[in-house]
């Protein structure tokens, strides 16, 4: 059995920045991937990275944005961690070679984007999550950091409650197997392919936090889903927000601009779920085909040609539609969930010896929806942070081997599913049957009624789940199996979304309750909290720490 | 739409039974490629083994030869492949195969991206400020990194064809970007790794790596091109590639064409003794088979000595 003091589980941006700093404390560090790490979600991000870097900006403007945007449900003194530490985070990036745009000076160049009060995001044209992923990985190289490339994990090692290791699958191989390991970092991802219209990767299963939430850890806003405003109807693929950024107009079929009308000052240059909103209230309201138009032909091309180019270039490939000549029809898609596995300001989850980080981690910088560009900030810094305070961690903690009985036991998943028949029911039909509920009841507008329905049709699934037999293609790379998986993790994934959801009886920031369409302070200026009692999943609440920004109308 | 899809299918461990599996699926009429082969595993066959990422692009994990062309699925309208109401999938040359479309990437491009010292030897402490950049520099650092190590230009180069060993056009592309980006503090060290056999002067420039690329601004060879110049600039290390090309200058320039004999034995140098013995059978052959008449003589050609004078006006610049 391998062992290492401190392993990373998922290598996008904030695993691979998580294990670049354990490295660097001297500790012996792996990192494993379901995917090859260039192959991670990561590589999508494409509008760019906020650090309050220019003169007229701050730290203080940058959090107050960042909290607005969250609708004063984010952890203050996380938001203040990530505003300050934003600037050394992208400094170092450029360092390392990443190739951020410049100005005529030589200096970086910056996007304002929707929410923010001034220019902070720092971009690579329109692939600048590619580029800083592809810059870690240079430097995951150089370091000579071992990773386990396209291996699964199927559960954490637990014992007294402490984390020690993992048991995973390595697909590649076809074997099944176990680290050892003081600490083990989380930097799975999202939970994006819970729903049907998604800008996620398939990859995107919430593995991370559906092994944690099993394992006894404490999951925090789940209900808080962002849905992307600009994404392709009938496809997950992206319209980047650079593109309101550079000056695009939101029309509804007919041709008129109708962001003003929703919110006046800001119109375009709104936060996400403000768009969202707007956008599916038109779809609703006005126009039948399920659509609106991004019209971006007014934008300066010459920017456009240098900054969007990729965008332009997909666009092209798959539609056959120049952005800049044709307005490009659009509707909000799911895109990143603000919740995830509860943690502090260092990572450290509800147990010992587990740590997150990046998207299926929740420090609450978040609140109840991210502001763009946060993304990728939030990956560094408390990627850094997270490896880190694994690496002091993992200094002192012994280690443990993996008792060999855990390892029986997560194997049992498999054997048993390809030990049931193989009927009409398979992992797929499963998975496509929530996202189908969750595209259906826990949308951007959602309602008691229709959560419950969802919670429902969740637990028939589980029970779908609990008797399909998958069939056995072999050891290597078994896609079925992985899709067995796979679907497991997305309804417990789901199961958590749709309780905190119901919980939340109000509306704030992505969570539109049309049945309490009011912010609730007095009652709901919480966290929800979901974890596991035994078997059934219990719900708390915990207070939101403020330290600046008292709560003030939310008004765009 | 209604397609077929025929994908290439084979078990672990048995390249030998690989045989083509026929699907039918009813897809959007825009539809990518990969739209239709997850349609095919999510509702007919769960077992269908291939990668697939981003759905956008971005990736590079689903290269893969679409009736007969290798190309990203997820970027590939399928209404633009399909002859006849089918499309053919099948893995991309010249790739070891796990099982079905899911092929063995490590020694074909993992391991030849790590041999060639892959990132910047960045400072411990990150500077007070970025560094000051050239627009234009950062834009051709941009374009080489929108690269997603998808392996389609080594598939196309037909060098790794006939030595895997050598470094390929994706690689090299890497070692590009590093040896160009003004805040690597040790280009050099990368420099002197594609100097060493199977780096970039065994590149042909046959250009295939341009044509197979799905981005159309890499141009992997140029970039390859680029490190040889600069290599050039320094003043080669390797002595036998800089013998080589010293040689056929001088030649070109003495006698307005390439002598292709003193070529040959300038390349190995006129002292080697082991060397040039090793090189005698070749020579032999070549003499026996008339392609080095004898007496050996290079003469000039026609209108050599413009030629001559096109040199000295370059020289004099």
């Amino acid at each position: 059995m391998p062992e290492h003091d401190v392993l990373i589980v998922g290598g996008g941006i904030a695993g691979m920045r998580s294990a670049m700093e354990a490295h660097r404390q001297g500790l012996n560090t792996a990192l494993l991937s379901k995917t090859h790490p260039l192959r991670s979600h990561s590589c999508t991000a494409q509008a760019g990275i906020n650090a309050a870097l220019k003169p007229d900006d701050s730290a203080d403007s940058f959090a107050a944005d960042t909290v607005k945007a969250g609708d004063y449900l984010n952890e203050q003194p996380a938001v203040e961690i990530l505003c300050r530490e934003a600037s050394e985070a992208v400094l170092e990036m450029d360092a390392m070679g990443a190739p951020f745009s410049r100005q005529a000076d030589g200096r970086f160049d910056v996007r304002k984007l929707p929410g923010a009060s001034h220019a902070r995001a720092v971009f690579a044209g329109d692939i600048t999550g590619q580029t800083i992923l592809h810059t870690l990985y240079e430097q995951l190289l150089m370091a000579g950091i071992v990773t386990y490339d396209e291996a699964v994990i199927q559960a954490l090692a637990i014992t007294d409650g402490t984390c020690h290791g993992v048991i995973a699958y390595d697909l590649r191989e076809g074997r099944f197997f176990n680290i050892g390991a003081r600490a083990v970092v989380l930097a799975t991802g999202g939970l994006g392919r819970v729903y049907r219209r998604t800008t996620a990767s398939l990859s995107c299963t919430g593995d991370g936090i559906s092994l944690a939430y099993q394992a006894g850890a404490q999951l925090m806003d789940m209900e808080m889903v962002q849905f992307h405003p600009t994404v392709l109807p009938g496809k997950g693929v992206l319209v980047t927000e650079a593109v309101l950024a550079e000056g695009a107009v939101l029309r509804s079929a007919d041709g008129t601009a109708f962001m003003a009308r929703y919110a006046p000052a800001a119109a375009e240059m709104s936060p996400r779920d403000v768009t969202a909103r707007a956008i599916e209230l038109e779809i609703g309201a006005r126009n039948g085909d399920g659509s609106v138009l991004l019209d971006a032909t007014g934008i300066d091309p010459a920017r456009a040609s240098k900054g969007l180019k990729h965008t332009r270039e997909l666009l092209l490939a798959l539609q056959g539609l120049d952005l800049l000549k044709e307005p490009v029809p659009v509707r909000p898609a799911m895109h990143r969930q603000m919740g995830g596995i509860r943690t502090d300001l260092e990572g450290s989850t509800t147990l010992p010896g587990l740590y997150a980080a990046g998207e299926c981690a929740c420090a609450g910088v978040h609140g109840a929806n991210r502001l763009g560009g946060n993304t990728l900030t939030e990956a560094l810094v408390f990627g850094r942070r997270a490896g880190s305070a694994a690496a002091r961690y993992a200094a002192t903690a012994p280690a443990k081997p993996v008792p060999e009985a855990l390892a029986a036991d997560a194997q049992k998943l498999a054997t048993e599913s390809f030990d049931r028949t193989v009927g009409e029911d398979s992992p797929s039909a499963i998975r496509s049957d929530l996202q189908e509920t969750m595209e259906r009841h826990v949308g951007v507008h959602r309602d008691a009624a229709g959560l419950q329905n969802a919670q429902e049709n969740i637990q028939s699934l589980n029970e779908r789940l609990s008797r399909v037999g998958v069939p056995n293609t072999g050891a290597v790379f078994n896609t079925s199996l992985l899709g067995y998986y796979e679907a497991g993790h997305l309804l417990r994934c789901a199961e958590a979304v749709v309780l905190s959801a119901r919980e939340r009886t109000e509306s704030r920031g992505a969570h539109a309750r049309t049945d309490r369409p009011d912010r609730d302070d007095k009652r709901w200026l919480k966290h929800t909290l979901v974890s596991l009692d035994g078997e059934r999943p219990r719900a708390d609440t915990a207070d939101v720490t403020i330290t600046k920004w008292a709560p003030e109308p939310r008004v765009y | 739409m209604h397609i077929t899809l025929n994908i290439m299918r084979q078990a672990a461990g048995a390249p030998a039974e690989a045989s083509f599996q026929s699907y039918s699926v009813d897809t959007a009429e825009d539809a990518t490629v990969m739209d239709a082969m997850l349609q095919v595993r999510d509702e007919q066959d769960g077992g269908l083994g291939f990668r697939a990422g981003c759905l956008r692009g971005f990736c590079g994990d689903c290269a893969y030869r679409i009736s007969g062309t290798g190309d990203l699925a997820c970027l590939t309208p399928i209404a633009k492949v399909a002859k006849e109401g089918a499309v053919n999938i099948e893995p991309v040359r010249h790739i070891g195969l796990l099982r079905d479309l899911v092929y063995d990437l490590d020694p074909f491009l993992w391991d030849k991206v790590k041999a060639v010292r892959p990132g910047l030897t960045a400072p411990d402490t990150p500077p007070a400020q970025e560094a000051l950049m050239e627009p234009a520099v950062v834009e051709d650092l941009q374009t080489v990194m929108s690269c997603v190590m998808c392996g389609l230009c080594d598939e196309g180069c037909t060098v790794i064809t006939v030595d895997s060993k050598f470094l390929g056009p994706a690689a090299l592309t890497k070692a590009y970007r590093t040896v160009k980006d003004p805040r690597n503090s040790a280009a050099g060290l990368e420099l002197d790794l594609m100097e060493k056999p199977h780096g970039v002067w065994d590149c042909t420039h046959c250009y295939e790596a341009n044509g197979h690329c799905p981005k159309k601004e890499i141009n992997p060879t140029y970039r390859i091109l680029a490190v040889r110049e600069m290599l050039m600039e320094r003043g080669i290390k390797n002595k036998a590639a800089a013998r080589y090309h010293e040689s056929f200058t001088s030649s070109v320039k003495r006698s307005g064409w390439v002598d292709e004999g003193h070529l040959a034995i300038s390349g190995i140098g006129w002292t080697n003794i082991w060397g040039l013995m090793k090189f005698l059978p070749t020579a032999l052959r070549a003499i026996r088979r008339g392609k080095a008449p004898l007496p050996y003589l290079h003469k000039k050609r026609p209108g050599a000595d413009r030629i001559k004078r096109i040199f000295e006006k370059v020289e004099r610049k």
